[in-house]
């Protein structure tokens, strides 16, 4: 095979497959996790404001522990 | 302990930070090879996943990158086995001129299929020289061969591209 033989296939190929974008549009992690179906462990935001608002209540309220005890 | 490490070990926001880290090269080498950003995407996810699975068998001494991008090729040569276009193109007459577009654009797709019914591993490695025109040693690399294979695998898919073009009435300008 000849170098301009060559040349034009090269050439026929590159028209045939145009330059493709390379840069990636989008982050993949979420997907990436989704295929190991990795799931974190998540406290809602409820869960916390609910363990604040005892916390705050114990220590305004000590003696309210022994009702806390009573129901645990 | 630094960040290969802790991938080795199973550490998920270690994975997290390399995903980041090298996602876009690994897209970018896929979408050279598969030419369809969708597909690409699929692809990185999965390669990804499977670079995860294999964390053991990572050295953290080695690169990271060069792994991963292997691992995409053969990814990304199992995609074209599996859509590799099964039925020839229908022949004909040779030399014949072809000024107009529409025919142009026409040729330009039977080049395109002709391509596609080569032997994944040609198509790889004729894509990556010929149309990104990317150097011998990088391809070798991530194709995990030597150079003289890849040049191989090229003059190889040349060789049966032309032959088939030309039984085709196919002429490349």
């Amino acid at each position: 095979m000849t170098e301009p033989d060559d040349r034009q296939l090269r050439d026929a190929l590159k028209q045939s497959f145009p330059p493709v974008k390379t840069e990636l549009r989008r982050d993949l992690w979420s997907d990436v996790l989704r295929r190991l179906d990795y799931h974190p462990i998540r406290v809602p935001w409820y869960d916390w404001a609910l363990v604040g608002l005892s916390a705050a209540m114990l220590l305004a309220f000590p003696r309210l522990f022994l009702v806390f005890a009573y129901h645990l | 302990m630094d960040l290969l490490q802790r991938f080795t070990h199973g550490e998920i926001d270690a994975f997290e930070t390399l995903v980041r880290q090298f996602q876009g090269d690994i897209y970018g080498w896929i979408v050279r090879i598969v030419r369809d950003p969708g597909t690409a995407e699929d692809l990185t996810v999965e390669t990804l996943w499977r670079v995860y699975r294999a964390r053991h068998r990572f050295r953290p001494d080695g690169n990271f990158g060069a792994w991963a991008r292997r691992i995409a090729t053969n990814l990304a040569i199992d995609h074209l086995r599996r859509n590799r276009p099964e039925q020839s193109f229908p022949m004909e007459p040779a030399g014949v001129p072809q000024p107009d577009p529409l025919v142009q654009r026409e040729t330009q797709e039977r080049i395109q299929q002709a391509f596609r019914r080569l032997p994944a591993k040609l198509q790889v490695a004729a894509m990556l020289a010929l149309v990104e025109e990317l150097p011998y040693d990088e391809i070798a690399s991530a194709l995990g061969t030597s150079m003289g294979a890849v040049k191989l695998r090229v003059f190889l898919a040349v060789c049966i591209l032309r032959r088939r073009l030309s039984r085709a009435g196919i002429r490349p300008e």
